[in-house]
């Protein structure tokens, strides 16, 4: 099949999928269900976004909930002031990719190594954690909206439909935004490395001295899919806050490793593979939440040596890879 | 004819050690030069300051008399210098007709590309290696690739490093033959240090000895000049 053929079918399979759970869930699970899914959904975009310039850039990003966390706030802070959520939305996108863009280029043009990049991404995220943290009382309002330190912003107001903010959105239609989002931001990273400049990317990856003396800038190029990953995260941040609130937790430490090991469950070098994995971890951390008998920190650590052990490079690789040898396939 | 290439004075130290000490050459259009030199003669030093992958300590770089000192790699080989590495510099995971069509798509359509990486790889004989991954070729193969993607744009001037490194005999004489007839469209300059092979593909060499230039000749001067034979046996030269 011809790869432009192939990308066509992956997109609209997703679609279908997308379109069956948006219709079809609401009307089976009960609200909580319905917020936790939504939950799940926007931190699968978070999972997507590291995919992406993880698996394809090549870029250890040790703290993409640097841009999930500025996402939400921006989002929270500016839909308060405005009173409407329609520019909130576009604000929240705009600020987590101009700091991706500030950070990746202080980062990619400051020849810094990929050991060092993940420490500066996770340095970022914590600074920020520590930052909102500290930002309880009056003196930390940005117009009418208060940061509230630790607690966050309860106060987070859901979308509303387009220049209409007293028409606010109900969960059930905030899950489905949640899932056009999610297929969205899956679709654009399809498409973008079916582009040359996705190539390149991949190229870069592969050999970065190799694509860098074919004439490419590769440090351009990673700073766009930086960017874009890290524009990516802000939406996932605007999704998060609107089914639970933003606090200083979207910058924590527990949250920015939970991201790397839904991708590295899932499959690098994948897109579908870190959504699953981000599903799937989610659903084992919400039942094992459930057990008595055992702590559920202690589960999920086993589980994940297991898996580590068992399916090193993945849920969906090793599955694909399987699939292939049943059916014949030669891997060349 | 044409200068393309040229180099004044040029000077890379890593700390107290000078690798390259003052080196002064050029290439003209067409030719086909050797740097030759024992291991340690700064040849490779020389090479990724060619190629910006090292920015010089001191002197200048100048391309078609364009000051083009400090330029990083990509820059470089944007201005039609294709370069080769020494230890073959692939993409494991793509094929050979990926590989190639990259090295073209930044000049041309997606169309003319394939076309021309088809043709690349079947000028170096390996088209019907174009849709095998490149992790799973030999060496040579691995070789041939790489030459296939610096072909393949036609730059101006060609630069390989040890291109026959890690090369079976009968390998080493088909890069000789190879390198002979793309010189009649590419200039091209063979860091190397296998006697045997500068002797099949040398016209004119530039020898290195201890980061500067020791002598620059006609390859049959060169081969009978005694300082060549000592600088490769070790012994001190005045």
């Amino acid at each position: 099949m011809a790869p432009g053929a192939r990308t066509g079918l992956e997109i609209g399979a997703a679609v279908i999928v997308a379109a069956v759970a948006a219709v079809y869930l609401p009307q089976v699970l009960e609200l909580f269900s319905l917020i936790n899914a939504t939950v799940w959904v926007s931190m699968a975009v978070l999972a997507l976004s590291l995919g992406l310039v993880w698996g394809f850039g090549g870029i250890l990003c040790f703290g993409q909930t640097a841009f999930f966390g500025l996402g939400g706030y921006t989002y929270a802070v500016a839909s308060i002031n405005f009173g409407d959520t329609t520019w909130a939305v576009p604000l929240a996108l705009l600020m987590p990719t101009l700091l991706a863009a500030a950070l990746g280029y202080l980062m990619f043009y400051g020849r810094i190594s990929d050991v060092y990049m993940g420490v500066i991404t996770l340095t970022t995220t914590l600074i920020l954690f520590k930052f909102a943290s500290s930002t309880a009382g009056d003196e930390w309002n940005i117009g009418e909206a208060p940061l509230g330190g630790f607690n966050g912003i309860p106060a987070t107001p859901p979308l509303n439909f387009p220049l209409a903010p007293d028409q606010q959105l109900v969960p059930e239609q905030i899950f489905a935004v949640a899932v056009l989002c999610l297929v969205a931001c899956y679709a654009i990273a399809k498409l973008v490395l079916r582009t040359r400049f996705g190539r390149v990317c991949v190229a870069i990856k592969e050999n970065e001295l190799r694509a860098e003396l074919l004439g490419y800038d590769v440090r351009l190029h990673k700073l766009v899919m930086f960017a874009l990953a890290g524009m990516m995260a802000g939406l996932a941040g605007v999704l998060f806050a609107n089914c639970v609130f933003v606090s200083p937790t979207m910058f924590s430490l527990s949250y920015a490793g939970q991201v790397i090991i839904w991708v590295l469950v899932g499959g690098i070098g994948t897109l579908v593979g870190p959504v699953i994995g981000c599903v799937l971890v989610q659903m084992l951390t919400t039942y094992a939440g459930t057990l008595s008998w055992i702590d559920p920190n202690l589960l999920l650590g086993l589980v994940f040596m297991a898996a580590v052990v068992a399916v090193p490079k993945g849920l969906l690789p090793t599955a694909s890879g399987l699939l292939a040898r049943l059916t014949g396939r030669a891997q060349l | 004819m044409t200068t393309l290439l040229s180099t004044d004075g040029l000077t890379m130290r890593f700390g107290g050690v000078t690798a390259v000490d003052g080196v002064t050459l050029s290439i003209a259009a067409g030719e086909l030069r050797c740097l030759i030199g024992p291991n340690g003669a700064g040849k490779s030093t020389f090479f990724k300051c060619l190629t910006g992958q090292y920015k010089p300590s001191g002197g200048r770089i100048f391309w078609r008399g364009r000051d083009v000192t400090g330029l990083d790699s990509f820059a470089i080989s944007r201005l039609g210098i294709g370069i080769k590495t020494q230890v073959p510099s692939l993409f494991d995971g793509l094929t050979p007709m990926e590989s190639v069509g990259l090295a073209l798509r930044r000049l041309h359509g997606e169309a003319e590309a394939r076309r021309r990486a088809v043709r690349a790889l079947e000028r170096l004989g390996i088209g019907a290696l174009g849709h095998r991954r490149i992790g799973l070729l030999a060496h040579g193969q691995r070789q041939l690739v790489e030459l296939a993607m610096v072909v393949a744009p036609e730059p101006d001037l060609i630069i390989l490093d040890e291109p026959t490194a890690g090369m079976s005999a009968d390998e080493t004489n088909r890069a000789a033959d190879l390198i002979r007839e793309l010189n009649r469209e590419h200039a091209i300059v063979v860091v190397e240090h296998d006697m045997h092979f500068i002797r099949a593909i040398a016209r004119k060499v530039t020898v290195f000895h201890q980061g500067r230039v020791l002598m620059e000749d006609e390859a049959a001067h060169v081969f009978a000049d005694p300082r060549v034979r000592d600088v490769y046996l070790g012994k001190a030269v005045s």
